[in-house]
């Protein structure tokens, strides 16, 4: 078993972030759907918000993982969860042929399910023997499915499959329904899948080390969530209506620019702190 | 080059319970759909197959991470997911983009996709290595080449695990490539079909149609299954690794038998799209 360095010390409970990041992503991807409910667009930049909300709890998973030596880099977490969390998600989006309510439960219930099994296969037939490993996998599985199915909501105003595969295209006035104009079709789903892994990656990557700081690492977080949430709504022109596309916008920007300001606050205050060179924090562990 | 310095996990030896386990989800796997979907058999075990053929290959890919840019170990300074998707992703793709000319053509553009991009990726790291670090090729497991025997330990500077990429980790990079581009294609080839299939039965649905949505669905299972896979084998070699001659190499049973239990349940939920 590796030895386990703490990552940093205070910051929320790891159980309790999980219910804020796990009911708050559940609770804004279902505000989308009052989009279908009121046949409008504008609710679409809700599903930005759970994709941060998720990214922001997947950021200590990834730290809680990656305190036990992984040998391969923080960001081969946040490829697993992202590959294993598109799957979950695309086959979730298709119980919206039985109710499109199923969607964001089971998208949840799917991931967890394949994490587990991940998990497994990476803690004991890999005999990685991380104590933490199934429960972090499976949760970072589903962080990657939410924020999949967040972003994918935001870009489309919808979180159902058929809407997915079935876009219009505009010939002389006339909308044409077209199959490659669409979220799936036009694969704009692989942009997405960049966009969040880049945001669940970078943050512990980018602020690991002697001096991290819980509250810092978070930020980060909300910041890189916030600028994928930016170029999100720039795809999302293509699919929704002006008034919907600029609401998405300016809540991105907004956001963006306070979690930027915050992010370089908390960056300035940690480098001030860190005068003198100290030794790395260790807590327990076998060295 | 784990995160925080810790020293990686990763014991030796296979844990049988574990490995038990892992066959019986991809024998559930199959099983699943042989009765819920039996025209999606065959695609099953062909994706099965492919996952089993990255792991395999992401093993021959000589690894060095962070102590090989520093010019202290061997192999290229990445780790083995970047690397892996790099070479992986470009067979598939080569491959994607054959796939019309029949299975056993579009194989072979994956794989020649991805052995293209190991070799050139090998390449230019030795052209780094020699001509601009100024360190020459040794390697810090072995004494001499098992292929051109050359030796090795006149070479190697005091204090490290050897350094560059020596003849040997090249042959293997270019291997591994060419093993992970034909199971990275061979899961997107078998996904299309099992949606080509599926699609081409709905009410109001063009040619056209079928074919968009089956290539974009397909293509992005198959990045998803193929990073998984890629993933999974990089935390069975935990870090870095020179080649087929790594004693590492020899834990590849275990990175096989996982990967084909987690290809088996990615693709499981990936055909079970189909289904409802």
């Amino acid at each position: 078993m590796a030895p386990k360095i703490e990552a940093s010390a205070g910051g929320m409970e790891h159980g309790k972030m999980l219910a804020i990041g796990l009911i708050g992503a559940l609770i804004c991807i279902y505000l989308v759907y009052l989009n279908t409910l009121m046949s409008t667009q504008v609710f679409a930049f809700f599903g930005g918000l759970a994709a941060v909300i998720a990214l922001w709890w997947g950021t200590d998973s990834i730290k809680k993982l990656c305190s036990y030596g992984l040998g391969t880099g923080v960001p081969s977490a946040g490829m697993i969860a992202l590959g294993s969390g598109v799957v979950a998600m695309l086959f979730a989006t298709k119980l919206a042929v039985i109710s499109p309510l199923l969607v964001p439960i089971g998208c949840v219930v799917v991931a967890a399910i394949l994490g587990a099994i991940l998990g497994f296969i990476s803690d004991k037939v890999l005999n990685m023997n991380i104590p933490v490993m199934t429960r972090m996998i499976a949760e970072l599985t589903v962080v990657g499915s939410l924020t999949m199915l967040g972003f994918t909501a935001m870009v489309a105003g919808t979180f159902s499959f058929g809407s997915l595969i079935l876009g219009s295209i505009s010939v002389m006035g006339l909308a044409i329904p077209s199959y490659a104009a669409s979220v799936i079709g036009g694969c704009v789903i692989a942009t997405i899948f960049m966009l969040g892994a880049i945001a669940i990656q970078h943050p512990f990557n980018a602020c690991l080390g002697p001096n991290e700081s819980w509250d810092r690492t978070q930020m980060c977080a909300l910041e890189c969530g916030f600028l994928s949430m930016i170029t999100v709504a720039i795809m999302s022109i293509v699919f929704l209506s002006f008034i919907a596309v600029v609401i998405s916008f300016v809540v991105s920007i907004i956001l963006w620019g306070w979690s930027y300001s915050e992010l370089i606050k908390l960056s300035k205050r940690d480098a001030f702190a860190w005068l003198d060179v100290k030794p790395i924090r260790e807590v327990g562990g076998e060295q | 080059m784990s995160a925080l310095g810790g020293g990686a996990a990763g014991g030796e030896g296979i844990n049988p319970v574990a490995s038990v386990i892992a066959l019986v989800i991809v024998l559930a796997s199959v099983g699943i759909v042989f009765i819920l979907y039996p025209a999606a058999l065959i695609p099953l075990i062909g994706v099965i197959i492919g996952g089993v053929l990255i792991s395999f290959g992401v093993h021959f890919v000589p690894v060095g991470g962070a102590p090989a840019a520093m010019g202290q170990a061997p192999g290229i300074a990445t780790g083995v997911a970047m690397l892996a998707a790099g070479g992986g992703l470009a067979g598939l793709f080569g491959g994607a983009w054959a796939a019309g000319h029949g299975l056993w053509i579009a194989l072979g553009a994956g794989a020649m996709g991805g052995g293209v991009l190991m070799a050139i990726t090998c390449l230019m790291v030795n052209v780094v290595y020699v001509f601009e670090m100024g360190i020459p090729a040794a390697s810090g497991k072995v004494d001499k080449d098992p292929i051109t025997g050359d030796t090795y330990p006149a070479y190697r500077s005091q204090g490290t695990e050897g350094h560059g990429l020596p003849f040997i980790s090249y042959v293997g990079g270019v291997l591994g490539g060419i093993l992970a581009g034909t199971g990275g294609t061979l899961i997107y080839l078998q996904l299309l079909a099992v949606y080509q299939g599926a699609f081409a039965s709905w009410v109001g649905i063009t040619p056209e149609g079928v074919a968009t949505l089956a290539v974009s669905l397909a293509g992005i299972f198959a990045v998803g299954m193929f990073l998984v896979a890629a993933v999974l084998t990089a935390y069975n070699i935990t870090g870095t690794i020179e080649g087929p001659h790594d004693p590492k190499f020899k834990r590849w049973p275990r990175a096989v038998i996982g990967s084909s239990a987690a290809c088996a349940a990615c693709g499981l939920v990936a055909i079970l799209l189909v289904v409802i």
